[in-house]
This record gives C-alpha cells, sequence and structure tokens, in this order.
C-alpha cells in the first residue's frame, strides 16, 4: 500500500514538474515592441520609462508608493516636501544617483520648452534628500511626482541620457530601438536581456507583424479593440486613461457663455462611443471618470439638440475652426462628427487637421498618470487651463470644484478611453501601469533559453 | 493736281480697293470656315460628352449592380437583419468604394440611416434620402463633403441582392474626378465645372483640372444663360481682349433627375490655333496685297506715265506756243488720238507760223508803204517852198543887183531853213531806228513825273490845261534809264497836251500797285475811237496831220526796253488815260542779268 501511494506520489510530482517549470519566469530573450509612437517623447515615450525612474510610483490603488525615493514627508501644511533618496543606486554610466543629479534632472526638466510649469517655486538637495517647496499646498504632491515627465535622469559628457531604469539603450539601428538589461537595476534586473522597439509603425503593419511573430507586443487602438477581440488577440486593456475633450476659447466668437454652452449641448458623445470607438469609451460629461469618481453620472451627457438650437440663438456667427493637434486618422473622424453635430445646431464648423494654432474650438486627447482623484482633477484643470481649483479630497469638494469648473463651458469633457495592447503568444507576465503603459521590467518570455 | 497724278491716283484707288475687297472676302471666308471647323469640333466634344456621361452613368449603375451582389455585404444585410450592429462597419465603405473604383459610397440601411460613408465617414447615423431612386438608373446628385463644399457626381442606388430589410448602396463618381479628366488630353480644350448655383455668378466657383486661366470671369453669361434656360449655350466668349485669348464653349447644364440645374460643365475649346492661322493666313493676304498694291502702283505709275507723257508733251508744247515759239512742235508717234492731237498740234502751228509769216510780211510791206507815204508826206511840204524859191532865185538873175541880192538872200534863207526841216525830218527818222539801250539804275519812278510836270506846267498853263496829280508818298523805286523814261512821259504829255488844244485837264498819278509801279497820263480830250485805240502804238500811224506817228511806238518801244508795258484805257467819262507799268527794282532781277 505504502509502496503504491508512494508511486503515485513520485508520478504526480513528475507531472506536475514541468507545469510548474512552464509558469516560472525565464531570464533572457529579446522582446519586440511596436508603437506608432516616438518611444522617447515626453512625458509618455515608452522607452523613457524603461530607462528612467521617477521618485515615486503609482501603486494599483492609485497611491503613490517608493521608487527612488524611499520615504518622504510633507511640511508646513504640505508647502514643503521633502523626499529621502534610496541608496546605492547608480546610473546605467555607473554615477551614484545624488540629492545633486535629481535636483540637476528636475531643474532641467522645468526649463525645457512645450514642458507644463512645474508645481513647485524651489528644490534642493539636502544631504540625501530633495526638498521641494511649493507656493500653493499639494497634498498629492508624491503622486504628482510619479509622471515620467519628472523621470531622474542625467546627460553624459556625450550628450546620451543616462537613467536609473531596468533598461538602458544601446543603439539605434534599422528604424528600432533597442535596450538592454540594466543588470544593476535597484529593482533587480529585468527577465529579459533586451527590448526592441519599432517606433512610427502604422496599427496594420503591426498587427501583420504580430500575426507572423515579427512583433510581441503592439498597440490596440480603443476603436480597434473590438476588432482585436473578433481576432482572438491576446490583450492587455488599462481603465479609461484618455480624455477626449473639447476645449472652446473663451473669447471672440466663443465669448459669450451661451454659445459655448450650446455648442456643449450640440455633441453627440454616445454616437461618438458606439460607432466611432466601438463601444470601448466610457460617455463622460465630467473629467473624472466614474471609476475614479463616482459621481460622473451626475454630469448629464446625453445630447440635447434643441437646447443647443436655444442657446445659440441667432448669434450671427462666423465659421469655427476645430483644431486637431492629433492627426490620427480616428481622431479626425471624431472632429467631423462633432463638426457635423455642431451643423445641426447651426455652427458652421471647419476642421484643422495637425493644426497646434490657437483655435475656437481644439479636440484634445489628454493622457493621464495620476489615479487618486484629486490628483487627477489637479492635472486636467491645470492642462485644460482652468484657475479653480480642487480644494478637498473628498467627492463632494471635487464635485463642487469639477462642477465649478465645467461651468464655464470652456472644457466639454467628451469619452474616456483605455489603452491596450496585443500580446504575442511567447509573452509572460506582462502587465500594464495604471496609466496603460506596459510593465516591460516584470516581463519574461517563453521561449527564452 | 497734274493728269498724271490723278491717273496715278485713279488707278491706284482703283487697285486698292479691288485689293482690299479681295483680301477682306478671304479674310471673312477664312474666319468663317474656320469658325465652322471650330464649331464642329466643340460639337464633337459636346457630343462624345453626352456619350461619356451616358456611358458613365450606365457604368455606375452596373458596378452597383454588381456590387449589390457581393457575398460580403450579403452577409453584412443577413447581420443587420439579425439585429447585428452597425458600429463594427463605419469604415466599411472606404475599402469598399476603392475595390470598386467609385469616388463615393454609402452603406445605408432600411430605414435610410447612414452605415458607412466612404466620402464622409463622420456623417453616420444621418439619413440618405436618395434611397427613395433605389433601382432606377444612374442619377446626378450633389453629395455634400466634409470640408462644406458639395461634389456632383453619377450616382445610383442599389439595394444589396436578398437583403430583407433592405440595405442599401448608394454610389457615385464625382464629374469633378477622372471624368474631367477623360476630356483633358484634347489639346487646347478645357473643362471647367461650375457648382455652387445658388448665388449669382462667382468665377471663383469653377473647379478644372488644369490651373483656371485668366478671364474666366467672361463665362458668365453663358453659365447663367445655360442656368436659366437648362438648355446647352454655345458661344465665344473672349477670355482678354485679344482674340488669340478667346475660347468657343458650350455650357452644358448637368441636372437632376427632376430636373434642377446642379452644375454647369463648361467645355471652352481654345480658338488660339485658329486665331493664329486666321492672322496668318491675314497676314499673307495682306502682305500679298500690299505688295500687290505697290506693284499695282508701281504698274500705275507706268501706265500713267505712258498715258500723260504724250499729253504733258502737248501741254508743254501749247506753253511754248503761248509764251510765243511757234516753232514748238511734238515728236508723238502714235495711232490714237493723242497721235492725232499731235499731228494736228503740229499742223496748226505749222499753219501759224506761215500765218504770221504772211502777217509779218504784209506789215512790213504795209510799213515800208506807210513810211513812204509819211515820208513823201513830210518831204512834199519842204520841197514845195524849195521849188518856188529856187524858181524865183532863177526868175530873180534877170532882176538888178539889189534886187537880185535881196531876193537871193531871202531864197537863201527859205532855202536853209527848208533845208533844216528836211534834215530835222530825216533826224527824227533817224533817231527811231537808233533808239539807245536803257541804261538802268535805281529811281525813284516818282522823280520823273515831278520832273515831266515841272518841265511842262508852263506851257500846260499856257494852253489853260489844268494839271491833277495823284502821286504816292512812298517810294517807287525801279529800274529804269531816267533819261529814256523822261523822254516817254514826255511823249505822253505831249501827246495829251495835243489831245486838248482849247484846255483841258491832265491828270498824272503814279501809285504802287501790287509789285508794280502804275503812271497814268490822262487827259480829257476827245477821246480815241477803236481803231485808233487798237493801232496806236504802230509806228508811222498818226492821226495828226503833222504827226511823225513815231511818238507813242517811241513811248511803247522805251517802256518794253524797261521790261514794262503801256496800254491806253478809254475812261467814261471821255478822253484818254495812257498807263504805264514799270515792275518794282525789289522784285525785278538784276541789271547785269536783265541787260
Amino acid at each position: 500500500m505504502l509502496r503504491r501511494s508512494a508511486i503515485s506520489f513520485a508520478l504526480l510530482l513528475a507531472l506536475a514538474l514541468p507545469a510548474l517549470a512552464r509558469t516560472r519566469p525565464h531570464y533572457g530573450g529579446t522582446l519586440r515592441v511596436e508603437t506608432q509612437a516616438d518611444p522617447w517623447q515626453i512625458p509618455d515615450g515608452l522607452a523613457r520609462r524603461l530607462v528612467l525612474d521617477t521618485l515615486t510610483t503609482i501603486g494599483p490603488s492609485g497611491a503613490a508608493q517608493p521608487a527612488l525615493a524611499v520615504r518622504w514627508e510633507s511640511q508646513n501644511a504640505d508647502h514643503r516636501w521633502e523626499f529621502v533618496l534610496r541608496p546605492a543606486v547608480h546610473f546605467h554610466s555607473g554615477t551614484p544617483l545624488t540629492a545633486d543629479a535629481v535636483v540637476a534632472s528636475l531643474e532641467q526638466t522645468c526649463s525645457l520648452p512645450g514642458v507644463t510649469p512645474c508645481p513647485w517655486t524651489a528644490v534642493r538637495a539636502a544631504g540625501s534628500s530633495v526638498v521641494f517647496v511649493t507656493d500653493a499646498a499639494l497634498p498629492d504632491f508624491p503622486e504628482l511626482l510619479a509622471q515620467t515627465e519628472f523621470a531622474i535622469a542625467r546627460q553624459d559628457p556625450g550628450g546620451a541620457v543616462d537613467g536609473t531604469g531596468p533598461f538602458r539603450v544601446t543603439g539605434f539601428a534599422n528604424g528600432a530601438l533597442t535596450l538592454v538589461a540594466n543588470d544593476d537595476c535597484w529593482q533587480g534586473r529585468p527577465f529579459l536581456d533586451s527590448l526592441q522597439i519599432l517606433p512610427h509603425r502604422n496599427i496594420r503593419d503591426q498587427w501583420l507583424d504580430l500575426s507572423v511573430g515579427r512583433a510581441d507586443v503592439v498597440e490596440v487602438p480603443p476603436e480597434l479593440l473590438r476588432q482585436a477581440q473578433d481576432q482572438h488577440l491576446t490583450l492587455l486593456t488599462s481603465q479609461p486613461v484618455d480624455l477626449l475633450a473639447l476645449t472652446m476659447m473663451p473669447q471672440g466668437p466663443l465669448a459669450a457663455l451661451e454659445v459655448r454652452q450650446s455648442i456643449a449641448a450640440a455633441v453627440d458623445r454616445a454616437a461618438l462611443c458606439n460607432v466611432i470607438f466601438q463601444k470601448q469609451g466610457e460617455v463622460t460629461a465630467s473629467l473624472l471618470p466614474q471609476a475614479v469618481s463616482g459621481y460622473s453620472f451626475l454630469f448629464p451627457a446625453d445630447r440635447d439638440l434643441e437646447r443647443a438650437r436655444t442657446l445659440r440663438g441667432g448669434a450671427n456667427l462666423p465659421p469655427l475652426t476645430l483644431a486637431v493637434p492629433n492627426t490620427g486618422a480616428t481622431i479626425q473622424l471624431a472632429a467631423e462628427r462633432l463638426a457635423l453635430n455642431l451643423h445641426e445646431a447651426g455652427f458652421t464648423t471647419q476642421v484643422a487637421p495637425g493644426s497646434h494654432s490657437p483655435a475656437p474650438l481644439t479636440l484634445r486627447c489628454e493622457h493621464l498618470e495620476e489615479a487618486s482623484p484629486r490628483a487627477v482633477l489637479d492635472e486636467l484643470l491645470e492642462r485644460f487651463g482652468q484657475n479653480s481649483t480642487v480644494t478637498g479630497t473628498d467627492p463632494a469638494s471635487l464635485y463642487q470644484s469639477e462642477r465649478n469648473a465645467l461651468a464655464t463651458a470652456t472644457v466639454v469633457p467628451l469619452l474616456w478611453l483605455p489603452r491596450a495592447w496585443a500580446v504575442g503568444e511567447r509573452v509572460r507576465d506582462l502587465r500594464l501601469s495604471p496609466d496603460g503603459i506596459p510593465l516591460f521590467a516584470g516581463a519574461s518570455l517563453e521561449s527564452a533559453p | 493736281m497734274t493728269l498724271r497724278q490723278k491717273l496715278l491716283l485713279m488707278l491706284s484707288l482703283t487697285v486698292v480697293g479691288v485689293v482690299t475687297a479681295v483680301a477682306w472676302t478671304v479674310s471673312i471666308r477664312v474666319r468663317s470656315v474656320f469658325a465652322g471647323l471650330d464649331r464642329d469640333q466643340t460639337n464633337a466634344l459636346v457630343t462624345q460628352f453626352q456619350r461619356e456621361f451616358d456611358q458613365r452613368a450606365a457604368d455606375t449603375s452596373a458596378i452597383l449592380d454588381r456590387m449589390a451582389l457581393s457575398e460580403d455585404l450579403r452577409r453584412m444585410a443577413f447581420e443587420f437583419s439579425n439585429g447585428g450592429d452597425t458600429a463594427p462597419y463605419l469604415t466599411y465603405a472606404t475599402p469598399l468604394a476603392q475595390a470598386y473604383h467609385l469616388d463615393d459610397l454609402e452603406i445605408v440601411s432600411h430605414d435610410g440611416n447612414i452605415i458607412s460613408s466612404a466620402q464622409w465617414p463622420a456623417r453616420f447615423g444621418y439619413k440618405e434620402p436618395a434611397v427613395a431612386a433605389a433601382g432606377k438608373p444612374a442619377f446626378l446628385k450633389n453629395e455634400d463633403m466634409p470640408d462644406g463644399s458639395s461634389q456632383i457626381g453619377f450616382f445610383a442606388v442599389r439595394a444589396v441582392a436578398g437583403s430583407n430589410p433592405p440595405l442599401y448602396l448608394v454610389g457615385g463618381n464625382q464629374i469633378s474626378g477622372d471624368f474631367l479628366r477623360e476630356f483633358a488630353g484634347y489639346p487646347g480644350t478645357q473643362i471647367f465645372l461650375y457648382r455652387d448655383l445658388t448665388a449669382s455668378f462667382d468665377p471663383d466657383n469653377f473647379t478644372s483640372l488644369a490651373p483656371l486661366p485668366a478671364g474666366t470671369a467672361q463665362f458668365g453669361p453663358l453659365v447663367d444663360r445655360a442656368r436659366s434656360t437648362g438648355l446647352n449655350v454655345p458661344g465665344i466668349v473672349y477670355l482678354t481682349r485679344r482674340r488669340e485669348d478667346s475660347v468657343y464653349a458650350t455650357a452644358i447644364p448637368l441636372k437632376s433627375t427632376e430636373g434642377k440645374v446642379l452644375a454647369v460643365l463648361v467645355i471652352a475649346h481654345s480658338r488660339r490655333g485658329m486665331v493664329e492661322v486666321q492672322n496668318h493666313i491675314r497676314a499673307i493676304a495682306f502682305g500679298v496685297a500690299g505688295i500687290g498694291i505697290l506693284f499695282a502702283v508701281a504698274a500705275s505709275l507706268w501706265i500713267a506715265a505712258r498715258i500723260s507723257a504724250p499729253i504733258e508733251q502737248l501741254a508743254r508744247a501749247a506753253q511754248q506756243v503761248a509764251a510765243g515759239d511757234w516753232s514748238a512742235r511734238v515728236d508723238i508717234i502714235a495711232r490714237d488720238e493723242v497721235g492725232v492731237l499731235a499731228r494736228s498740234f503740229n499742223h496748226m502751228t505749222n499753219q501759224l507760223t506761215t500765218q504770221r509769216d504772211r502777217l509779218v510780211q504784209s506789215e512790213r510791206v504795209a510799213a515800208w508803204r506807210e513810211l513812204a507815204r509819211r515820208l513823201a508826206h513830210e518831204l512834199k511840204n519842204p520841197l514845195f517852198p524849195l521849188q518856188i524859191t529856187v524858181d524865183n532865185m532863177l526868175r530873180a538873175r534877170k532882176l538888178p543887183r539889189i534886187q537880185f541880192d535881196e531876193i537871193f538872200n531871202e531864197s537863201a534863207a527859205t532855202l536853209q531853213a527848208e533845208i533844216a526841216n528836211l534834215r530835222a525830218i530825216v533826224g527824227r527818222f533817224s533817231d527811231f531806228s537808233k533808239m539807245p539801250d536803257p541804261k538802268l539804275e535805281r529811281m525813284d519812278a516818282r522823280a520823273a513825273v515831278y520832273r515831266v510836270l515841272a518841265l511842262y506846267g508852263p506851257a500846260l498853263e499856257q494852253k489853260k490845261i489844268d494839271v491833277g496829280t495823284a502821286i504816292t508818298p512812298d517810294q517807287l523805286i525801279v529800274l529804269a534809264d531816267p533819261e529814256l523814261l523822261h523822254r516817254a512821259l514826255s511823249n505822253l504829255v505831249l501827246n495829251a497836251m495835243d489831245a486838248m488844244p482849247g484846255g483841258g485837264t491832265l491828270t498824272i498819278s503814279a501809285a504802287r500797285s501790287a509789285d508794280t509801279a502804275r503812271i497814268a497820263v490822262a487827259d480829257s480830250g476827245p477821246g480815241l475811237t477803236d481803231e485808233e485805240a487798237s493801232r496806236l502804238f504802230t509806228p508811222y500811224y498818226t492821226t495828226r496831220q503833222h504827226g511823225t506817228g513815231l511818238g507813242l511806238a517811241i513811248v511803247q518801244s522805251v517802256i518794253t526796253d524797261h521790261r514794262g508795258r503801256i496800254f491806253v484805257e478809254r475812261p467814261d467819262q471821255g478822253g484818254a488815260r495812257f498807263v504805264v507799268v514799270l515792275p518794282l527794282a525789289n522784285l525785278m532781277l538784276a541789271p547785269e542779268s536783265t541787260v
């Protein structure tokens, strides 16, 4: 009996071991990623996230977690923040990470043209700590520093960017950016030996490469998610992280509040969501998504054409230009749909694709890295140029702040959209960050030697 | 204007007129022929357009028919009929339109809502009223575009085969696309499409494959007429003031099935080539005409010279005859009327010369007779006393010496007196035959008049002749011999005194008349008969008993030698007026050249 039991146990063990071996990550291998965007673009370039680290990161709960800073504390009613740096962290070049290097990196970031002004008024090194001083109380400052635009970098004498992330840049050949694993990464060595990022690749080609095994991870725009599902692709989909919104310039032909409210009432969010984005987005009339705020449903998102026409009245308006800085075909299609919506309400609108010049109307798509409601709202209000500030962290205060901001009808939230990626069969353990970016540091390849 | 000039002008005008008429006729005819060719070419283009138009419509219908049988679309229709979602098909129309080579395509649900639009993807969910024309032949339709414009095209509507409820396909091709390109290959032909017919004509609403030429605004009347009448309107349109920039255009209204004009297609065929050929032909015609005219003028010149030369020769000969040269002859050998005229002229001058010679001979004989008569008369008077005296002297030889001496002395005195008288008579005749040449000098003619008046003033007073003068205060400078002129005027005054033996009035005047000095000596005597007036200046003609008839002849000789003239007038109030006309010195040639 005992012998039979022992034989049975051994047999079961023999069967279970390969299964265990298959689920355990393997080191090595090169992961091939294809994107439409520039991997080095600020703020959400794919390569930047792999090469550079931030002082903090956003955890699954939306709260800040230690990264290059191991701890932090606020003083003076959230007007002064001190971040203690993680010890024994080195840049890829071997240079130790110091508070001075962090300060230099942040000051350089703040001086870059086209970047949102930094929220602090002063930053300085204090031993192994970095001290920030702000004019306004910033209770969400640690979450704010988790944004990739505040990633810590240094430039070596040759001008190359040096970071502390899990991968380092080794070259750019044949249109592909090659990153290799940082063996001395403070987070531990990634499973992958290297990453190849092929930028500026259109979606169809990405999918084709994925289907024939030339790519391991490719992008899936929201409007193609349904199609990807129909094709049984392995998908990683984030929560809604991109806000599609129509902004209005409260001057010139849109100086009158009624006219702006008319435009806000004329837009047909449902058509955008259901048809153009194939029901993959979240219709919203609020800045915060329902999952974050919980009160989004309080903002009416339905189209009210009659009200739009009434508000517009008989105003004699010149043709309006709807600028679309994003040159994507789907965003442009959404803009044309909005122009049609506005036409029904009596507005003549001309879509200007690729235009970055100030226009009465602009269709913008804003990507958010934050997860906490207050941080998201703060960030959005700043990006949309709202003067109002969030006074509290409770839903009522957030609701009131948002309501006050939207009452000016200078920004009309339309849709929250997710980010999605399709991954090949050999990719394992790939997850997305809260803002929908793949976390390649934890991924591995099944077929790696 | 001379005869030659008249002939030349007449011939030249005739030739120019004829050549111009021919050139004009050629030009008009060429223009007419080319205009006809141009019209035919444009009409052919219009006809081809109509054929192409019909063919495109048929092609569109055929494409939609074929598309409606597509398996994919039938599957789609089946999916929709079973409650399938239309959203995934949002962009389906775009590749489908490309696959079937359509510019526009819409997939429309049975209730008329657009599911997918190739030309305006954002229009999903909006109504497409054209589905009412499902199954009908292709038609023209204005399709709105995202940029706010509209494109006209051939459209057909078909229901997907087997779809229930029907799934419609509304597809077509824009006229401004390949359709216009079909015609772009014709050299010199341009196709314009005029749209936006809601407002008044605006050349900016023209579209064309090629850059629009300047002056498209000139198509306005053509387009407006096509819009208002709904008919093809042909015409010539001048894009600029240059004829080369004109086109032969036909405006073709493009109408919907309801007859509404949706657009106007203008087929314009450049007339540049035709105009250039016309100009070339015209230039050749006018060049030939110009050369012809020059040649004709030269020929006219030669012909006129040929015709007028003998007449001019005759005219010159006639002028010579008129000037007194009766020896003038014309040397014309011709058988025509001019030849007859020339021969007659020569004959006439011959006759005149013969007659003159005869007359001169007659006058010479008459003069000699007159001279003989005068001489006999003049000499007879002294001869009789001489005869008597000689007889007395012969008879006195028988008388005593004292008486003889007394008679001899008286007779000798008488003989001497009569011989002197004879010598005087002979001297006057001798003087006339020996008129000296005048010694011309610049002098005031009035001085001669004053000198005569001064000389004969007492005699005139003695004979109770009143003297009247009318002498200009201005100088009358003439080239004259003072003595001869004095002598001539003296003769005239003496003549006047003789004409007034019982007294009267002598009037002397001197005045400037044009470029001459006019001196008149008038008397209040009995005047002159016609015969006397006509023969007054004939030598040896006199009306007086003791006149020699040489006085006025001498006067005429003197005045003639001074390049002047003398004539007599018979005033109404009676008497005679002798007028001497002498050229003023500043108008005369130098004395050396005149002497």
